[in-house]
């Protein structure tokens, strides 16, 4: 796991050849900050602008791709950062610098025809660019503190990102965010704060050397996936979700969704793998956990009266999926958990994608017809059809019907459980199915209601309509092209 | 520094923190918030942390209590409640049922940690510094699960961060100060940051609720 997670590399670190990585880590907040004095009012010279931060990432990737994977030391005085990158850290900058392209990209048009000319308007630039640096930093950080200090930074801005709004129900949400995200934070410092104290180290490879199972060790990983799960909305902690995305902006429910609740699940899941590696106990939790995630939140879902609602549950249900691919990396044979490693990114993958092209699809659907509720959604199959097939497609990766990214996903994550006898997991994987099937016809059913009296549609702008299908398309796209990704992986899992 | 003053310092904080937790008067736990942020600055400061002194004083006692004020609508030389929705008093009652029930979660995570703290390999578990910060912790986390108030969890918080703090200091002291010193530099920034948004966000919300109970109740009744 220590190799597949590139931190075997750590103890070679060097402090040279630091620029690309952090140029990559410095372009997104210094593009916020253009973006909160320019102000675009288009799409294309935001999509331009973000291409710089890509440009860097490629210099990057050659890098990494060309030498192996790389280690850097960061020395502040006394204070030594590690930070890594391997190809697994390189999917990941990928994914959230494409994010936050096309949540980018959305904004001018839906900041000028739903929002209008508001005060708060310019800290949505900097506070994007600021969630994609400190995500970036998560994905590159190979000790603890480092870890700490892009999650602090991820949790501040997204908090910002919700508060946007100005309105009461906007700010209330917001507040119960903020207080869950701070003590969420608090738990993950006392569990660091046991670690250090006991091993004299925060970088990980080290830990994961000189950790010796104990009670110690045990509580200081309950404090540390609790405090992070909390972050991630993981079931039975998931209850706060549904409500931030119901007052939040449809750019920032996406990047939501589709990136701030994996940064902290991946915490969750470097750290569990490098600490408690073959503890089966606690991979059986992990299990009951994501099983009972799949199978609530797609209840939920299914029985959400408001659009954004349903697509704030299955995300729920999808992270679910998450929890069980990592429950089968824990205390498993090395088979069972190699393709339980791959299905896992696959899933968080195909899920950001489809599920920020979803939130876009239904921001338009709701900005079209002025209504929130699901019923509201009568006639829009003639009123808003491209919109419709958005969420269409996108809903395919989410059920993981092929040839779909969350098709290739599950298939890898059923035959891991398959191979290890684990039934349990592969009834709540069918569950989940037959679940994510039941609330998207039901949203379909209710949008091909004809006849009655049928409400006036707003035209959307089409860059908002492109933009949510290209979204659902590349998360229907990833299935037919996954073996590019998982080879990647591959070649980073032995390579040094 | 001497046992003697250690435990000392540490009760102080205790009592302290006690007190900015379940004083139901709004600015009065403020300004016992200050005091409790003044003694753990001179805590740092015998226990020869000068720097985390120094940033105590200024992040802490200063510009976190200056938000949290800012939080309750105060002006200078005010000590009344002023305008009819700043509610300076915690409406909410307390009962001793309610007081036990909200104790059991506490209770757990001091078990949870002292089991943990017990098992530590290096040395025992009797500083009282160490003690000190584990009482803060728990009694954090009670009026955490206690209080609806949004400003008295705000308390809550800092005063479990602060616990935090001074066990993650007292665990490492000997052995990694750098990244003790990293991780709680860290810590008090964020810490401050998250009490100034969440002030700022008290004001605001008590603002438009005000301006909405306003809306639905025209103050000009008098006319009729």
């Amino acid at each position: 796991m220590i190799e597949r997670l590139g931190l075997h590399v750590l103890p070679h670190a060097t402090s040279t050849e630091l620029h690309w990585v952090l140029l990559v880590l410095g372009l997104p907040l210094l593009m916020g900050v253009l973006g909160a004095l320019t102000r675009p009012v288009r799409s294309w010279p935001v999509i331009l602008v973000c291409l710089l931060p890509l440009v860097a990432l490629a210099l990057l990737s050659r890098q990494v791709l060309d030498e192996g994977a790389q280690a850097w030391l960061i020395a502040l005085g006394p204070l030594e950062l590690h930070w890594r990158a391997n190809a697994l850290t390189l999917l990941l900058l990928l994914l959230t610098q494409l994010l936050t392209l096309t949540s980018a990209a959305y904004a001018p048009a839906y900041l000028s025809v739903e929002i209008g000319a508001r005060v708060g308007q310019a800290w949505l630039w900097p506070l994007q660019g600021a969630l994609a640096s400190s995500l970036s930093l998560i994905w590159l950080a190979g000790d603890l503190l480092t870890l700490y200090i892009g999650l602090e930074l991820m949790g501040l801005a997204a908090v910002g990102l919700m508060l946007l709004p100005g309105r009461v129900e906007a700010l209330a949400a917001g507040m119960r965010y903020l207080l869950l995200a701070l003590v969420g934070s608090l738990a993950f410092l006392l569990g660091v704060a046991l670690l250090l104290g006991a091993w004299q180290r925060l970088d990980l490879a080290g830990l994961a050397l000189a950790a010796e199972p104990g009670p110690l060790l045990w509580v200081a990983v309950a404090l540390l996936s609790a405090g992070l799960l909390l972050k991630a909305a993981i079931f039975p902690l998931h209850a706060w979700l549904a409500p931030v995305h119901g007052a939040a902006w449809t750019p920032v429910s996406a990047l939501h969704a589709a990136l701030v609740v994996k940064g902290s699940f991946f915490i969750a899941l470097q750290l569990i793998l490098v600490l408690v590696p073959g503890a089966s106990v606690a991979g059986w939790l992990l299990g009951a956990m994501g099983s009972a995630a799949v199978v609530w939140g797609g209840l939920l879902a299914w029985r959400a009266a408001k659009l954004k609602d349903v697509v704030a549950w299955s995300t729920v249900s999808q992270l679910g999926y998450l929890m069980l691919g990592l429950a089968l990396m824990v205390g498993t044979s090395p088979s069972v958990s190699a393709a339980a490693w791959e299905g896992t990114w696959l899933q968080l993958a195909a899920h950001s994608l489809a599920k920020a092209g979803m939130f876009f699809a239904t921001g338009n659907l709701v900005f079209s017809t002025r209504q929130s509720s699901v019923r509201g959604l009568a006639g829009v199959s003639r009123g808003m059809p491209l919109s419709l097939l958005s969420f269409g497609i996108a809903s395919i990766s989410l059920i993981g019907l092929p040839p779909s990214g969350g098709f290739t996903a599950k298939w890898l994550l059923l035959q891991a459980a398959l191979e290890g006898g684990y039934w349990l997991w592969l009834t709540a994987l069918a569950m989940g199915t037959l679940l994510g099937a039941a609330y998207v016809f039901r949203i379909l059913r209710y949008s091909f209601v004809e006849g009655g009296e049928l409400g006036e549609f707003r035209r959307v702008p089409w860059s908002m309509e492109i933009l949510a299908l290209m979204l659902a398309l590349a998360s229907l796209l990833l299935g037919l092209v996954a073996e590019w990704p998982l080879s990647l992986l591959r070649v980073a899992g032995g390579a040094p | 520094m001497p046992l003697f003053l250690e435990v000392l310092s540490a009760l102080a904080m205790t009592v302290l923190a006690a007190l900015t937790l379940l004083d139901r008067h709004m600015v009065r736990a403020c300004a016992w918030f200050v005091f409790f942020a003044l003694s753990v600055a001179l805590t740092w400061w015998l226990s020869g942390f000068i720097w985390l002194a120094l940033l105590e004083l200024l992040l802490g006692a200063a510009l976190t209590s200056l938000f949290l004020f800012h939080s309750l609508g105060m002006r200078r030389g005010e000590i009344t409640p002023r305008g009819r929705l700043t509610r300076w008093r915690d409406p909410v009652p307390l009962t001793w049922r309610r007081g036990l029930l909200r104790l059991m979660p506490a209770l757990l995570v001091m078990a949870m940690l002292g089991m943990a703290l017990a098992a530590h390999p290096n040395e025992s578990g009797t500083e009282p510094l160490r003690l000190g910060g584990l009482g803060l912790v728990g009694l954090g986390l009670w009026a955490f699960a206690l209080h609806r108030h949004l400003l008295r969890r705000l308390l809550a918080f800092n005063v479990i961060g602060t616990g935090i703090f001074l066990m993650l200091m007292s665990l490492v002291r000997d052995t990694t100060p750098a990244a003790g010193h990293g991780l709680v530099i860290t810590g008090l920034v964020i810490a401050l940051l998250g009490t100034a948004l969440g002030s700022l966000l008290i004001r605001r919300i008590n603002g438009l609720e005000a301006f909405s109970a306003a809306a639905f109740h025209p103050p000009g009744r008098g006319a009729e």
